[in-house]
């Protein structure tokens, strides 16, 4: 039992020491191995028409609004998304004012999800290392209590479970995290992909 | 009469059996461990083969009749027979060998083997191992000279460009180029050598005759960061009027002016673009783009992306048969 919990307190901070040696100085928060790019820049996703007035403009149509959110959505399959686009702009009079108007919503609101999903990552990356210190503290604790005389039998065992409970909560978030640290590159993938669409029915 | 028409069905059927651009595309998927089939014609994924770990070099025997694909991971390189588009055999290179590079002939075989700073050299015939050529830290970029005589393997840590004697196998120079070089080509007529810098974001043009840097492409796109153009892959026409450079996470790929070595245009392809290769007829540039999972098709006498293909994950090779 007690080696148990050694061994998981030991995992969790060997965990917690990769979280702190971050790979970029800039960002020691950021928990993922994919480098962290804060935002997408325009250039890199679009080689269309200056986009001017449409980066304000787009939040003022409501079939663009509309649009640009069912389009965002992880729920939404890419290849429908896709099909939307092409069906929205081949119906629409102004062609290109148009697909600016999506493009810059596009824009827009898959920057701010990404922004949100890489802060709510370094928001638990904080809480980890918290946590890494208080099962450190709490195993320290733990061998004082065992090593006592005479020994607290119901002490020691209380302490036991709450490390158990603490360590595993901890491994959890670390999983979760893992799995989070894909998101920001598949908003990536959903922006470049829709944007050449966009760019392709211009043309 | 009999014979004309004998004649007549006979051309017919030469010509049904081969279609006008019907080439085939191999595109090795670094991270979905697979090598996709891609067909010129219907430009669609045809077949999907599950390779060893890791592929990244892959090339095409000179006869057409295998594909070689570096499973960095396996520490060696699988053979597929093109005809079957299955894996038959595997040649020796040593550990994790990432790129290679054959002779004209397509006799001898030359292995970056990013781990152990080495070349590895392997007959092709036989398959097997001839020797090893000791070179700069972390191998990468390799090329062989139009007239077979010299060997460039560019170092991703020393930053230099080794000039290597195939014949001694010993290095006879060594050019400095910007950090982290990455590939290297040569002109046809053997006049350049054109080594693309990741990190440094430049080309280096190299006199290969005086080992000297006679001259860099530079490149610029307005709103985007100088981090984010990272040049890699390089392509060039036969006539060695144009080139084409991938320049990963900026997402394009560079048209450039041989002759003044500046870009003329910049084409937005997929995402981090890395490496590319022509049809036999040069209609139409290949690029493998490595974080949107796919494949662009340009056209190189409009210099227009014209199509995108969905392949494995991470795409990072291609190759295209003779």
């Amino acid at each position: 039992m007690m080696s148990r919990i050694v061994v998981m307190a030991a995992l969790a901070l060997a965990l917690s020491g990769t979280a702190a040696r971050a790979a970029d100085p800039r960002y020691p928060d950021w928990p993922c191995t994919q480098a962290k790019v804060p935002v997408i820049s325009l250039a890199a996703v679009w080689a269309g028409p200056a986009l001017d007035d449409a980066e304000t403009k787009w939040k003022d149509d409501a079939k663009v609004s509309a649009l640009v959110a069912k389009l965002s959505a992880r729920k939404t399959p890419l290849d429908e998304a896709e099909k939307s686009v092409k069906d929205f702009l081949a119906g629409s009079t102004d062609k290109t004012a148009n697909a600016k108007l999506l493009f810059a919503g596009l824009f827009d609101t898959l920057n701010a999800q990404r922004s949100q999903v890489m802060s709510g990552l370094e928001r638990v990356s904080r809480k980890q290392r918290e946590a890494a210190d208080k099962i450190r503290e709490e195993t320290l604790a733990l061998q004082a209590l065992q090593g006592a005389t005479p020994r607290d039998e119901a002490k020691v065992e209380a302490l036991s479970n709450e490390l158990i409970w603490k360590t595993r909560i901890f491994e959890d978030r670390h999983k979760v995290v893992r799995f989070v640290c894909e998101v920001p590159t598949t908003i990536d993938q959903r922006l470049f992909a829709l944007g050449r669409v966009i760019q392709q029915e211009m043309e | 009469m009999l014979r004309m028409w004998r004649v007549g069905l006979l051309s017919a059927l030469a010509l049904a059996a081969v279609p006008a651009h019907a080439f085939i595309a191999y595109v090795s998927n670094e991270k979905s461990n697979t090598v996709s089939v891609i067909d010129t014609d219907s430009w669609t994924v045809t077949k999907t083969i599950k390779v060893g770990q890791r592929p990244r070099g892959i090339d095409f025997t000179r006869d057409g009749k295998f594909v070689m694909v570096a499973v960095g991971d396996d520490d060696t390189i699988q053979v597929i027979d093109a005809k079957t588009q299955a894996i038959v055999d595997s040649l020796p290179s040593g550990p994790d060998p990432e790129l290679f590079a054959q002779d004209a002939a397509g006799k001898i075989l030359y292995v970056a083997n990013e781990n152990d700073n080495t070349v590895t050299v392997i007959d092709l015939e036989k398959r097997a191992r001839l020797g090893d050529i000791q070179v700069g830290v972390e191998p990468e970029g390799m090329t062989i000279s139009p007239d077979g005589k010299t060997l460039i393997n560019t170092s991703e840590t020393t930053n230099m460009a080794h000039f290597i004697d195939t014949s001694s196998r010993q290095i006879v120079a060594n050019v400095l180029v910007d950090a982290r070089p990455r590939f290297a080509e040569f002109k046809h007529d053997s006049s350049e050598l054109w080594v693309s810098s990741e990190i440094g974001g430049t080309v280096s043009i190299i006199d290969p005759k005086k080992h000297e840097v006679t001259g860099k492409v530079t490149f610029e796109i307005p709103g985007l960061r100088k981090e984010a153009i990272q040049p890699v892959g390089i392509g060039m026409t036969r006539d060695d009027k144009t080139a084409f450079v991938a320049l990963g996470p900026a997402n394009r790929v560079a048209v450039v002016d041989v002759a003044s070595r500046k870009v003329t245009k910049y084409l937005l392809v997929g995402q981090r673009v890395w490496h590319m290769a022509f049809t036999p007829d040069e209609k139409y540039l290949l690029t493998t783009n490595g974080v949107s999972n796919d494949v662009s098709v340009i056209d190189v006498a409009a210099q227009k992306v014209i199509k995108t293909i969905q392949v494995g994950e991470l795409p990072w090779g291609i190759t295209i048969a003779p």
